[in-house]
C-alpha cells in the first residue's frame, strides 16, 4: 500500500504532468505525419530523456508511443497513407468511410476503441506482470536462454513477409550485438582495434540511425513529394460512441483480448496484432461482405487491438527484461542506462517505480481522448507541412540526438552508418524491427547460454533439466517444427502448382 | 546476387570467430556464438541462392522504383556526405553555422523557395541549439560562433 502512495507522489508532480502532455503532443505529431512511425517517436524522444528523472523519462515514452499509434489512424483515415505501420490493416477500409462522408465516424471509432484498447491492456499488465514476476523468480539461466530463444523466434517469423529475409535481419542485429568487450569470456570482438568500440555498439544513435536516419533518406530520395489534399471537415467525433460501443462490444472485447495475447508474445508488436485482429474480425463477422467497402466493423476490433498490444508488451519486458516489440526494446535500453534493471527483483525492490508505470499507463490511455479530439479537429494543416521542411529537420534533431547519447562524434558516425545500413535493408525488403530485437537480446541469449554450460560443463541435456525450462524449450522446439512443416508443405504446394500450370 | 553477397560474409565472420581465445577449460567461450551466427548468414545466403538459381531468369541486380528516377541517388549521397561534413567540420566551425549550411543545402535540394530555405534554417538551428544547450545541457560545439548570451 505504501508502495502505491509513493506512486502517486512520484507522478502526481507538475514536472511529470508537464513531461507526459508535452509528450503526447509530440507523439500525436509525429504519428500523424505519415513515414514518421510511433517507433521513430520513441527512438527521437530518447535523447531527451536522459536529462530527466527515471519515472519522467518512462512515463514520456509510454504516452508518446501510446499517443502515437492511434495518432497514425488519423492519416489513413484522411489520405490513405497509414501514419505508422500499425494502422496499415485497416487503412482502406477508414479511406472508403472517409470517402462516403464518414470521417468523424471512423475517427471518433479510432479514439475511443484505441483509449479502451490501451485500458484494458494496461488492466492485464497490472494483473498479470506482477503474478509472472513470482513465476520468474524461480528462472535460472536456462529459462532466460529458452525465452530469449522465443522471443528471437517470434521476431524473426511473426512479423516478416520472407521468413529468410527476417532471419538475415536478426542475424545482423546478433553480430552487432556481439560487437566490444561486452560478453563472458571479455574478449574485444569485432573492434578492428578501434577504442570506441570496445564498449560496443551504442544502442541509441543505433536507433536513431535505422528508424530516423534512413526514413529520412528513404523520403529524399523520392524527393519528398507532397500528399494528396483531400476534403476534411471532420465533424463532432463522439457522435456514434453510445452507438458503436452497443453494437461492438463483442468485436471490441475480441480485439482486445487478441491485442494484448499477441502484444505479450515477446518479438510481435502492434502491426501483427492489427494485421491478425483485422483478419479474425473478417472471418467471424455476421457480414463479411462489407468488409473493403467502409465499414467499421473491422476498424474497431484491429485498433482495439493494436493499442491493447502496445501495454501488454510491457509484461516480457519488465518482467523478463526480454522486449515485447521494438518500442519496449528501445525502453529496456533507457532503464539500463536509469539504473532501473528490468526483471522480477524490480518488482521486488522497486515496487514504487512499477506502481508509477501503471499509473502513467493509466493516465495516457485517459489523455488520449481530450488530446486526441484536439489533433483531430487540427489534423487538416498539421498534414499541410510539407515534407521537404520536415525531413532536413529531423535529420538536424537526428545529429544532436546522436551526439547527445555520448557527447562524441562517434555516436554521430554510428547514427549515419546504420541509417544507411536500414536503408539498404528496406531496400532490399530485409525487415528492421528483427535486427533491433536482436541486438537486444542477443546479449540476454550469449551469456546465459553460456552461463548454462559453465555449470553443466558443456552437456546440452541442461537446457532440459529443470521442468520450466523442458516446457518452455519443447515449446520452442515445436514452433520451429511446425514453421518447417509449413515451409515443407508450401514449397509441395508451390511445385503442385508449377507442374498444373 | 544477394545470396552470394550474404554466404560469403557468413564465412568471413566465422573465420574470424575463430581468431577469438577461448575461455580456459571451457568448450563455449568467445568464439561459440559469432560462429553460429556466421553459420546462420551462410545458411540464408545458400537458402537465397538456391531460390535465386531455381527461379533463375531476372537479372543479378534489380534497381527499386526510385533508382531509376534522376536525382534520386544523387539526393541520397548529397544527404550523406552533409552529415559526413558535420563529423568532420562540426568541431572547428560550431554546431549553429553548420546546422544552418546543412538545412539550406537539403531545403534548396527538395525545391524549398530561397527565403523559406533561409528562414526556416535560422530559426531551426537556432531552435534546436537552445533546446539541447541551454535547456538539456548537452555541449555542442562552439566553433566559430560567439558564446550566446542565453
Amino acid at each position: 500500500m505504501n508502495a502505491i502512495l509513493a506512486a502517486f507522489e512520484l507522478v502526481f508532480t507538475w514536472d511529470v504532468m508537464l513531461t507526459l502532455v508535452s509528450a503526447a503532443l509530440f507523439g500525436l505529431l509525429v504519428g500523424a505525419v505519415p513515414g514518421l512511425t510511433a517507433t521513430m517517436a520513441t527512438a527521437l524522444l530518447v535523447p531527451l530523456t536522459f536529462f530527466m528523472d527515471p519515472i519522467p523519462a518512462v512515463g514520456a515514452m509510454v504516452t508518446c508511443a501510446a499517443m502515437a499509434i492511434f495518432a497514425g489512424d488519423i492519416p489513413g483515415a484522411l489520405l490513405r497513407i497509414p501514419g505508422t505501420p500499425a494502422s496499415a490493416a485497416y487503412v482502406d477500409e477508414a479511406y472508403a468511410m472517409t470517402k462516403r462522408g464518414e470521417a468523424e465516424t471512423v475517427l471518433g471509432a479510432c479514439v475511443l476503441f484505441s483509449a479502451i484498447g490501451g485500458l484494458f491492456g494496461t488492466a492485464v499488465l497490472i494483473f498479470a506482470a506482477p503474478a509472472l514476476a513470482e513465476v520468474a523468480l524461480k528462472f535460472s539461466s536456462q529459462e532466460y536462454f529458452w525465452m530469449a530463444l522465443l522471443g528471437l523466434t517470434c521476431a524473426a517469423f511473426i512479423g516478416a513477409s520472407s521468413p529468410v529475409r527476417g532471419l538475415v535481419s536478426l542475424l545482423i542485429g546478433l553480430l552487432i550485438s556481439t560487437v566490444g568487450l561486452n560478453n563472458p569470456a571479455g574478449v574485444p570482438r569485432f573492434t578492428f582495434g578501434s577504442t570506441e568500440m570496445l564498449a560496443g555498439i551504442d544502442f541509441i544513435p543505433a536507433m536513431i540511425g535505422l528508424f530516423a536516419v534512413s526514413e529520412v533518406f528513404r523520403t529524399i530520395a523520392a524527393g519528398a513529394p507532397p500528399w494528396d489534399t483531400v476534403q476534411t471537415r471532420v465533424g463532432n467525433i463522439f457522435r456514434n460512441w453510445g452507438g458503436m460501443v452497443r453494437t461492438y462490444w463483442r468485436q471490441q472485447l475480441r480485439g482486445n483480448v487478441l491485442g494484448t495475447a499477441i502484444g505479450a508474445i515477446p518479438g510481435a508488436g502492434a502491426d501483427v496484432a492489427a494485421y491478425v485482429s483485422y483478419a479474425v474480425s473478417r472471418r467471424f463477422s455476421k457480414t463479411p461482405e462489407k468488409f473493403g467497402t467502409g465499414h467499421v466493423e473491422g476498424i474497431i476490433e484491429s485498433t482495439s487491438a493494436n493499442n491493447s498490444s502496445l501495454s501488454s508488451a510491457w509484461v516480457p519486458a519488465l518482467v523478463f527484461g526480454i522486449p515485447g516489440d521494438t518500442i519496449t526494446a528501445i525502453v529496456i535500453g533507457v532503464l539500463y542506462v536509469k539504473g532501473i534493471n528490468p526483471g522480477p527483483t524490480l518488482f521486488l525492490f522497486n515496487p514504487q517505480t512499477i506502481y508509477a508505470v501503471f499509473l502513467i499507463f493509466i493516465l495516457a490511455n485517459l489523455l488520449m481522448i481530450p488530446l486526441g479530439w484536439l489533433v483531430i479537429k487540427f489534423a487538416k494543416h498539421l498534414l499541410r507541412t510539407p515534407r521537404q521542411v520536415l525531413m532536413p529537420i529531423i535529420l538536424v534533431f537526428c545529429i544532436v540526438g546522436a551526439f547527445a547519447s555520448n557527447n562524441a562524434a562517434y555516436g554521430i558516425i554510428l547514427m549515419l552508418a546504420f541509417g544507411v545500413l536500414g536503408f539498404f535493408m528496406e531496400e532490399n525488403q530485409i525487415p528492421i524491427a528483427p535486427c533491433i530485437l536482436g541486438i537486444v537480446i542477443g546479449p540476454i541469449l550469449e551469456r546465459n547460454f553460456v552461463t548454462t554450460m559453465i555449470k553443466a560443463d558443456g552437456s546440452f541435456i541442461a537446457f532440459f533439466d529443470r521442468p520450466i525450462a523442458a516446457g518452455l524449450g519443447l515449446f520452442v522446439l515445436a514452433i520451429w517444427l511446425s514453421m518447417l512443416v509449413s515451409a515443407i508443405r508450401n514449397r509441395r504446394r508451390g511445385d503442385l502448382d508449377e507442374a498444373l500450370s | 546476387m544477394f545470396g552470394v553477397l550474404l554466404l560469403l560474409f557468413g564465412v568471413a565472420v566465422g573465420l574470424y570467430a575463430q581468431t577469438f581465445p577461448d575461455i580456459p577449460g571451457q568448450r563455449y567461450g568467445a568464439a561459440a556464438f559469432p560462429t553460429a551466427i556466421a553459420i546462420g548468414f551462410a545458411g540464408c545466403g545458400l537458402a537465397m541462392l538456391v531460390r535465386g538459381l531455381r527461379t533463375a531468369s531476372g537479372p543479378l541486380f534489380t534497381r527499386t522504383e526510385w533508382t531509376r528516377k534522376p536525382g534520386a541517388l544523387t539526393s541520397v549521397l548529397v544527404t550523406i556526405l552533409c552529415v559526413v561534413a558535420y563529423i568532420l567540420l562540426a568541431r572547428r566551425v560550431g554546431f549553429i553555422p553548420m546546422a544552418v549550411v546543412i538545412l539550406i543545402v537539403l531545403f534548396r535540394m527538395l525545391r524549398v523557395p530561397w527565403w523559406q530555405s533561409l528562414l526556416l534554417a535560422v530559426l531551426a538551428a537556432f531552435a534546436c541549439d537552445y533546446v539541447f544547450r541551454s535547456i538539456l545541457l548537452v555541449p555542442l560545439p562552439f566553433g566559430l560562433m560567439p558564446r550566446l548570451p542565453w
